[in-house]
């Protein structure tokens, strides 16, 4: 037996990832064939089936989803949906947490037990009454508003993450911040880069989370098509463009790939995150 | 009713102090002083203005409108009791939607669960290469959303010319196309199947999560003791990720019980009303159907949460008190 069999672990590893392979191409199979199709052309589209590479490769769908489909507005939306919506939550639900698990104080028992209860509900029909409140505020059908409805919903799931890591840090910890004279913002900004883990889990949960968002950016901003981001432009794809299959294959393909990059980047502080979190 | 009041939250302090005490003496330094108070309501207001506007207040109005005859246009006056509770109590579409989702839910979970946990116990073996890229690949489908990963299957499904007829039947698998979405036997279980592909990335990382606080020394010692990869699982890794695995199983069974996206891109709640679920009974009675009946769909969320809620606490109880006395 050559020297690389001898080793068990490369004997599994042949066995594990030959199986994995398989398995991944299986469960990848549909994002391939939106891929391969966003280079076909409609008629081959329909013909191919399950093949997935094109026969000629058409790059007009891009084009035409980029410029015609208004896709690079769509786009500069949804980065900034995105960026401002985790940005806001990052900062609310940072402080939040901070507080809640470094100080005991009247209420905290209480915010904490709601947070958690309405982790257990199945919120079905809370659209309409947060349509109603960014409409009270004369937000509907703005960026600020969209904004403001994707940041406001979320986050509890964050708050609770960031205090099960600020609790268990140690007292000595703050002492000695406070010794050297450091006040209540300042003792906050030097222990926040310790929550480097947490930080990462909200910002990929909640970026990916807003990239994706659907309802909302299509409740709110259905007097102007302008304000959509690109995943209710692609939906609407269908009606306007006589359901331009291609171009929307385009679409998904240009809207999933950076998303995809970031985890591939990221997922290591993405899981270390929120294993420090469920230790709690 | 003062003593029945105080008694649960006499033994919650009494646990709480419990566990202060394991931990550490009196925390002083997490007492709040002097002028830190307003530090602290300050630090809160961002998280809790947002919170209570944009969950609580729906939450809350969502019970308001459930005792009204209501379109969701006109000024709310109708004030009509429990009123729309009684028609939906004997409304056959409501229990129809309530199955189905229970069916979906429980089904979908019974599914992914211990799928996504042999993913993460795999992709997290130290041996294993190209770690990074197979949990990219399964963690894909959650990039999609939800309302694109519906419209991409609703084409892959399709029987005339779709994707995953063309396998089946030139591997000889089916003699004829299989019509996925338009059986009322194979619609919902469609369903379910495309919801575990699209959402068992983020399960498989929770349980990466858990899987990286089973102390590894533990693992060292039961190798000592011969135990293959197999007995290591069932007896080191399973009871120690047991605390976390009851919280992810929960979330999963009360995420799933908002199945929505699916069915408006893929079934339209048919055949027939075989796929119709409550969320969507909810929008549908709300926003689609003319005449609106926002109150009634109300009444509908409201009776539909209250009984989760119910079901998840006393489950919780339950888990929770085997907890405390083993055996």
């Amino acid at each position: 037996m050559n020297t690389f069999l001898r080793s068990r672990y490369n004997r599994y590893n042949l066995i594990a990832g030959g199986l994995l392979l398989i398995i991944g191409f299986v469960w990848i199979y549909p994002f391939l064939w939106v891929l391969f199709a966003s280079f076909k052309t409609s008629s081959e589209m329909f013909s191919a089936g399950a093949k997935l590479l094109p026969e000629t490769w058409d790059f007009g769908n891009f084009y035409r989803a980029w410029t015609k489909a208004n896709f690079n507005i769509y786009f500069f939306n949804t980065l900034l949906y995105a960026a401002s919506a985790t940005a806001i939550e990052l900062v609310k639900s940072s402080m939040c947490g901070y507080v809640l698990g470094r100080y005991r104080f009247p209420g905290r028992t209480l915010i904490l037990g709601l947070i958690t209860a309405t982790l257990f509900i199945p919120i079905a029909a809370i659209i309409l009454p947060q349509f109603q409140l960014v409409r009270s505020l004369g937000l509907l059908n703005t960026r600020p508003g969209v904004i403001l409805a994707l940041s406001g919903g979320a986050g509890a799931l964050y708050v609770l993450l960031f205090t099960g890591f600020f609790q268990p840090l140690p007292d000595e910890l703050f002492e000695s911040a406070r010794l050297d004279g450091a006040n209540f913002v300042q003792t906050f900004r030097l222990m926040l880069p310790l929550a480097k883990p947490i930080i990462a889990t909200v910002v990929i949960f909640q970026f990916m989370r807003t990239w994706n968002e659907f309802n909302i950016p299509l409740v709110f901003t259905l007097g102007r098509p302008e304000l959509r981001n690109m995943a209710v432009g692609m939906y609407a794809f269908r009606g306007e463009y006589s359901v331009d299959w291609t171009g929307f294959a385009a679409g998904t393909t240009m809207s999933i790939i950076p998303v995809l990059i970031v985890f591939f980047i990221f997922q290591g502080y993405f899981v270390r995150g929120l294993s420090g979190a469920v230790k709690q | 009713m003062t003593a029945q009041m105080t008694t649960p939250q006499k033994r919650k302090l009494s646990r709480a102090e419990k566990r202060k005490r394991k931990k550490t003496a009196v925390p002083y330094s997490k007492r709040v002083r002097g002028k830190d108070y307003f530090w602290v309501y300050l630090f809160l207001s961002p998280f809790l203005i947002l919170y209570l506007g944009f969950t609580v207040w729906p939450l809350i109005a969502t019970v308001i409108y459930s005792f009204f005859e209501w379109d969701g246009i006109k000024p709310l006056e109708d004030f009509i009791g429990l009123g729309n509770f009684f028609t939906i109590a004997q409304d056959p579409l409501f229990w129809l939607a309530f199955r189905n989702t229970l069916m979906f839910a429980v089904i979908n979970t019974m599914i992914k669960i211990p799928l996504s946990l042999l993913a993460a116990i795999f992709l997290t073996r130290k041996w294993l290469w190209g770690k990074r890229f197979f949990r990219t690949i399964f963690f894909a489908p959650l990039v999609l959303p939800v309302a694109m990963a519906g419209l991409i299957f609703s084409l892959l499904l399709h029987p005339a010319n779709g994707a995953i007829n063309d396998i089946l039947v030139s591997l000889h698998i089916v003699s004829k196309p299989i019509d996925f979405l338009g059986d009322e036997r194979l619609a919902l279980l469609s369903l379910i199947f495309v919801s575990v592909w699209q959402i068992f990335g983020q399960y498989m990382i929770y349980w990466m999560a858990a899987l990286q606080n089973v102390p590894e020394d533990l693992y060292e010692a039961a190798e000592l003791d011969g135990a293959n990869e197999w007995k290591k699982l069932i007896y080191v890794t399973l009871p120690v990720i047991k605390p976390v695995a009851v919280i992810i199983i929960f979330l999963a069974f009360v995420n799933a019980l908002r199945v929505f996206g699916l069915v408006v891109t893929m079934t339209g709640g048919g055949p027939g009303f075989q796929t119709y679920v409550v969320p969507y009974f909810i929008y549908t009675q709300a926003l689609v159907d003319f005449p609106f009946r926002y109150g009634y769909a109300s009444a509908a969320a409201v009776l539909f949460g209250v009984t989760v809620l119910m079901a998840v606490m006393i489950q919780g109880y339950f888990v929770r008190r085997s907890d405390e006395n083993p055996n």
